[in-house]
């Protein structure tokens, strides 16, 4: 039982962090503002190239693609020695490294993943995902956008949504609906779209916080050429399910930004001592939680640090995170009362602290219905860990045309 | 990073699991509780043999010679079969006690245990408990006082008691349980497999086991330790009743199909592994910090048993709730986990005493 490195990733992480130490403070100097935007894009593009540059960009791939053939452990280590610096990392960048490049060397052809792997491992290519629609989330194989052949083509036409950095991708990793005479699973296929094809129309989605992190994507009788198919027609969700299984699992450390205990701790200490007693079995069962959490991950990282298989209750992680994360502000909002509504009244250093428990308040929702919702996980959960019997499905052998949509 | 126990440690646990899935069960629980007696002197015996009860002692007290993760593994598994031994007052208490004293009569009575000749309890609670703010006195060799909700006390051999000399100082007193002036009364409570009795001494022989602050530090860190290996105790009953519904919720049908395949049943159960990995994971931080961490470990003894008790009771009400009226039966075995889940929510110090501990380690920065 330790908490170390082994030897040899104790060699690794000083590796990294010499090359962290004189690259990361330069190229994090003059980050744009905005967090969002074309500017920021491209510095996320200039850090991949550098990172790619000195053998990072890749570290469990094999060294003929660029990578450098080393265990999942190492690519966990760079991930927190980086995660120490505000660099322009995230999904801006592993959308492409981490979903399409698994995704295309699993199915593609040998000229697809001579095409596409080196440039996204490169930077040259940023990447966005064309998953979800408003009819189709936590059901996805129920999306509707329709994929028609037509000679070497094929013509798609739909709505997606939730799709980060869809505003300055270049590709995106899309599936539709093929043939909508078989069941579900059965009549999707896979694409590659260039995000500049004619009638692709990216709109930003104004969230609850008042941001847009995400956006909409239109697909107007899109053209695709056959050979940006992935994987056999009809054949789809299995390549779905190669991109969804490399979501992976969240290993980065404490975010600054978001609330935890401590932050809570703090603002409870400015209350009364009578009312602090009242909050502090409340917080003290959330810091069980936010310490339990810590030490699962720490779990999973010497499942990965041996080789093993992650088990099926890895997935556990994002749903205790989520629900800690907005019961935690919402906790917070509870001590500071009104005020706590209104940062502007509170004092600059409170103001930020409270602006940290309203985005945390926001963002604890979206996460719950992100990535995989509560209820799904907790089916995934039973399903797989505990071998529970799946759900009644009217939906497996009917065809997908012949399913009630609700409206 | 290896946060994990050792191969060997996993096959003493795996070895525990097969020997107490052989010997112990439900039936054998219920035949125990109408014998009436304190507890399944059979079974103590055999974990005697097994080397179980000097397992973190030193070879040459006679022990195994491992340490405090192999008791983590077997509280684990103890407590998924709630068999009524006094395993955690003699082996998790007394004998960590009994390690951290010099002297003679406390070799004496450590090999007495390892050697399953002597069953031995702290006595401590008078109006709270771990602590010396009692009225229990020590002096010219004799100790008089009243201790109240001694674990194992009606099978007990010898009795670790704490009291104040003339001058109030802290002391750790070794008691033969069956000396002139020792009064034992049962107590009939939530939970008769781990039996709680009422002590009385009257001018009790007793021999000084450790004293001031010594015996103060002792009694902090055999405190701190054992919410630990309650925290696996309580992990392994959470498993136990989770795996009890799991396999019930797949063979009892209603409406047509196993009642498991139902969101509203799969979920909880979905609910309750998840809050076992937590605490287990917590139990794992404290387990480390047995060794390791001394400075960690008060926090990660709350944490543990703050995220165990939480573990504990909700798969014991569930899995109870989740049989229908059948569970709600004598003739059922959720009452079990039920009874006990609730007497480890408050033995060794009840939530919020935790939630005081770990809040304070976090303003603490740790």
């Amino acid at each position: 039982m330790n908490v170390q490195d082994t030897p040899e990733e104790a060699r690794f992480r000083v590796e990294v962090r010499s090359w962290l130490q004189a690259t990361a403070p330069e190229f994090c100097k003059d980050l744009p503002a905005d967090r969002s935007g074309i500017e920021y894009a491209a510095r996320g593009q200039d850090w991949q190239r550098k990172k790619a540059a000195a053998g990072f960009a890749a570290i469990c791939l094999p060294q003929t693609l660029g990578g450098r053939d080393a265990s999942p452990m190492m690519e966990v280590i760079f991930a927190e020695e980086e995660a120490r610096y505000p660099l322009p990392v995230g999904p801006l960048t592993s959308i492409g490294v981490g979903l399409a490049v698994p995704t295309i060397l699993a199915h593609g052809t040998p000229e697809q993943i001579e095409r596409f792997v080196k440039p996204t491992l490169l930077g040259e290519l940023l990447w966005c995902q064309l998953f979800s629609e408003p009819a189709a989330g936590s059901d996805l194989a129920g999306l509707r956008a329709r994929a028609t052949r037509d000679g070497d083509d094929w013509i798609i036409s739909g709505q997606k949504v939730w799709n980060s950095w869809a505003h300055v991708a270049h590709w995106g990793l899309l599936v539709a609906r093929s043939d909508a005479s078989v069941p579900k699973h059965k009549g999707l296929s896979y694409f590659l779209l260039d995000m500049r094809t004619p009638g692709v129309e990216v709109r930003p989605i104004r969230q609850i916080s008042g941001e847009s992190e995400f956006n909409e994507v239109f697909l107007n009788d899109v053209r695709i050429p056959d050979c940006c198919r992935i994987g056999q027609v009809g054949e789809g969700w299995k390549v779905t399910m190669t991109t969804l299984m490399n979501e992976r699992v969240s290993v980065g450390g404490e975010s600054g930004t978001l609330p935890d205990v401590r932050s809570v701790l703090g603002l409870l200490q400015t209350l009364e001592p009578e009312l602090q007693a009242v909050y502090r079995m409340q917080l003290a069962r959330l810091a069980a939680q936010e310490q339990g959490l810590k030490y699962f991950r720490f779990r999973l990282l010497t499942q990965i640090s041996r080789g093993e298989m992650l088990s099926a209750v890895a997935g556990m992680g994002k749903l205790v995170y989520a629900n800690l994360l907005q019961d935690l502000s919402s906790l917070a909002l509870d001590i500071a009362g009104t005020a706590g509504l209104y940062p502007e009244t509170a004092s600059p250093a409170m103001a930020a602290e409270l602006k940290k428990f309203h985005d945390g308040y926001f963002w604890g929702a979206a996460l719950r219905i992100a990535g995989g919702a509560d209820e799904i996980l907790r089916n995934q959960i039973a399903e797989r860990a505990l071998g529970l019997p799946g759900d009644i499905r009217v939906d497996k052998e009917v065809a997908f045309s012949k399913l009630p949509s609700g409206r | 990073m290896d946060f994990d126990f050792s191969d060997e440690q996993k096959m003493l646990r795996d070895e525990a699991h097969r020997f107490l899935g052989d010997v112990s069960s439900f039936a054998s629980i219920r035949r125990h509780l109408e014998t009436g007696s304190a507890f399944d002197r059979g079974l103590w015996a055999r974990l005697g043999e097994m080397g179980w009860l000097g397992v973190a002692v030193a070879e040459e007290q006679g022990g195994l010679g491992f340490g405090p993760l192999e008791l983590c593994v077997l509280n684990e598994e103890l407590g998924r079969c709630l068999a009524p031994v006094p395993f955690f007052s003699t082996v998790c208490i007394a004998a960590e006690i009994l390690k951290g004293c010099t002297g003679a009569a406390a070799a004496r009575l450590l090999r007495r245990i390892v050697g399953g000749q002597a069953v031995v309890t702290l006595a401590s609670a008078e109006r709270s408990d771990w602590n010396f703010d009692i009225a229990t006195r020590f002096a010219g060799g004799k100790v008089s006082g009243s201790k109240t909700l001694v674990a194992d006390l009606p099978g007990a051999d010898a009795l670790i008691v704490t009291a104040l000399d003339a001058d109030k100082e802290p002391l750790l007193l070794l008691v033969d349980a069956l000396a002139n002036g020792v009064m034992r009364t049962a107590l009939q409570g939530l939970d008769a497999l781990r039996p709680q009795a009422h002590l009385v001494l009257d001018q009790v022989d007793a021999d000084v086991l450790a004293r001031g602050d010594e015996a103060r530090q002792l009694l902090a860190r055999v405190h701190e330790q054992a919410a630990i290996f309650a925290a696996f105790e309580q992990i392994g009953g959470a498993q136990g009743a989770l795996d009890m519904i799991a396999a019930y919720g797949q063979q009892r049908y209603a409406f047509g199909r196993p009642i498991a395949g139902n969101q509203a049943v799969k979920h909880k159960l979905a609910d309750m592994l998840v809050k076992i990995e937590l605490a287990r994971s917590n139990a794992y931080y404290g387990a480390w910090s047995l060794e390791a961490g001394p400075a960690e470990r008060p926090v990660a003894a709350a944490a543990a048993r703050l995220s165990a008790i939480e573990a504990f009771e909700f798969a014991a009400e569930e899995n109870l709730h989740l049989h229908g009226g059948i569970g709600y039966t004598w003739e059922a075995d959720c009452q079990f986990y039920y009874r006990r889940s609730r007497l480890l929510a408050v033995s060794l110090g009840n939530a919020a005493q935790w939630s005081q501990k770990l809040l304070a380690g976090y303003s603490r920065g740790i």
